[in-house]
């Protein structure tokens, strides 16, 4: 199957085509859906976050003409999923989300206050200097696993690697990244 | 902050990383320019701390990286609970630990069996506690191997400049997976002396050895004398596979370096986890634990 270019895609957006929900769910809709799917366990919130995020991206283009859209449209499913999370109990929650909520219990500073925007900016402005120092495998890995919120195991898989080494890596860098922040001065 | 907002906290991670991780595409990444730099004053760096060492203490510095064992002293008060026959919950909660040595948190670890390819001894017919019991070979395998009966004159495996020590050899396999969660292997009684961390190519692991002593007072009313005992502790990992095997004793360094690098170990296929251990610390002092 053919797919459209993404400028082609935000083109129909802009042109207010209903075809653009069309071609960016044939594209971009099983990364959507496994980026919701990772966070919330009912299929049908998992379909309804879908719906959520391709309507976002049509209040949001035009004026917006994101580059790259993957991120944009994965990134807006992924709010939508811990928003709709807040709202819910949690028995609604993916069993897994929860082994990467506590993990980042591990490595993230406690002090920090949500609220308060300039510590949440310097928090993550501090995780992309961490990325950006890091070769692909571990960026992959660190951001599949606490950003997409993906399993060990389908980490490893999608590396053809063993669940245990993606572990020990996750591990690992976990405490690279608590001692740079305690390095920075966060309370870690 | 809370789980889920540190969670919300994340999503401002830099589109470009987002974007290069919907798929894993190695040879498509593009290195970022810090890491460009990063990396060029790490060389720099790594070579002249290479040089230095190469230098001044002839060495190879064993590949940089992680190290798939982790140490530390416990503060005197800390408390362990550890299995202790003796005791009628068959716990303790043991405080003064001298060394804690803790691994990557592990779900699952393939169990392993070993044989020893070379001993300082002739492997007798039987060793008491080791496993299996009866009938040992040089196809014998094991998941523990003790030599416990060989210092003793009356043991028909009895060798004699093994005589008076407590324990010449002793090799056990662990799991990582049972010290996930905060467990860890302890040291209760003896006090290390300089840890050294290496990396062996063959066999492919993480190695801690060191030497460690128990001190005794003199106890004249039994009419003991002051001493010290004395062993040797390799601590063999293998991070991938999620198992660790101690091989400790009275022989020297030397001989438990020689035994380690000629262990054959095997998987057996069976996967244990952390439900599977009801104890989750071990004491791995010498010749007991």
């Amino acid at each position: 199957m053919t797919h459209l270019e993404d400028s082609r895609i935000i083109d129909l957006f802009f042109a207010r085509s209903e075809q653009a929900i069309e071609e960016l769910d044939r594209k971009h809709g099983a990364a959507v859906r496994k980026t919701a799917a990772n966070i919330l366990a009912d299929r049908r919130d998992v379909e309804e976050c879908a719906n959520d995020t391709y309507l976002g991206c049509w209040n949001e283009m035009p004026p917006q003409r994101p580059d790259p859209l993957i991120s944009f449209v994965c990134r807006i499913a992924r709010n939508l999923a811990v928003s709709r999370l807040r709202r819910e109990t949690a028995a609604k929650r993916n069993a897994g989300f929860d082994l990467v909520l506590d993990e980042l219990e591990d490595f993230l500073p406690s002090r920090v206050n949500v609220e308060a925007d300039y510590e949440t900016k310097e928090l993550v402005s501090a995780v992309n200097r961490f990325l950006s120092g890091l070769d692909y495998d571990d960026r992959f890995l660190f951001v599949r696993r606490y950003w997409f919120a993906d399993s060990v195991k389908d980490i490893a898989d999608a590396m053809h690697s063993r669940e245990n080494r993606v572990s020990v890596r996750l591990f690992r860098l976990r405490g690279k990244l608590r001692n740079m922040l305690k390095k920075e001065g966060f309370s870690v | 902050m809370n789980r889920e907002e540190k969670f919300r906290a994340l999503a401002g991670i830099e589109d470009r990383f987002i974007a290069e991780s919907i798929r894993y595409a190695p040879e498509d990444a593009v290195c970022p320019s810090e890491r460009i730099a990063h990396m060029k004053k790490k060389r720099l760096i790594t070579f002249a701390l290479a040089a230095t060492l190469i230098l001044s203490l002839g060495i190879a510095a064993y590949a940089a990286g992680f190290f798939s064992m982790n140490r530390r002293v416990p503060e005197k008060s800390e408390t362990f609970r550890i299995n202790w026959e003796e005791n009628p919950s068959g716990y303790i909660d043991w405080s003064d630990a001298k060394l804690a040595v803790t691994f990557p948190e592990t779900a699952e670890s393939r169990e392993i069996e070993f044989r020893p390819g070379w001993l300082p001894f002739t492997l007798p017919s039987t060793l008491a506690g080791s496993s299996p019991w009866e009938n040992l070979d040089a196809d014998t395998w094991f998941r523990r191997l003790t030599a416990e009966q060989l210092p003793l004159p009356g043991s028909p495996a009895f060798v004699p400049e093994y005589e008076g020590m407590s324990q010449p050899l002793l090799i056990e396999s662990y799991s990582m997976s049972q010290f996930s969660n905060g467990g860890a292997l302890l040291l209760l009684y003896f006090t290390p002396d300089e840890i050294i961390e290496e990396h062996w190519d063959e066999p492919d692991v993480d190695v801690m050895r060191f030497h460690c002593t128990q001190h005794f007072d003199a106890m004249p009313e039994h009419d003991l004398p002051e001493r010290t005992l004395e062993q040797n502790i390799l601590l063999l990992s293998n991070a991938d596979a999620g198992w660790v095997i101690r091989i400790c004793g009275e022989i020297g360094m030397d001989d438990l370096i020689r035994v380690a690098k000629n262990l054959e170990i095997r998987e057996t296929g069976r996967v244990l986890t952390y439900d599977d251990f009801e104890n989750h610390f071990c004491f791995f002092d010498g010749g007991v634990g």
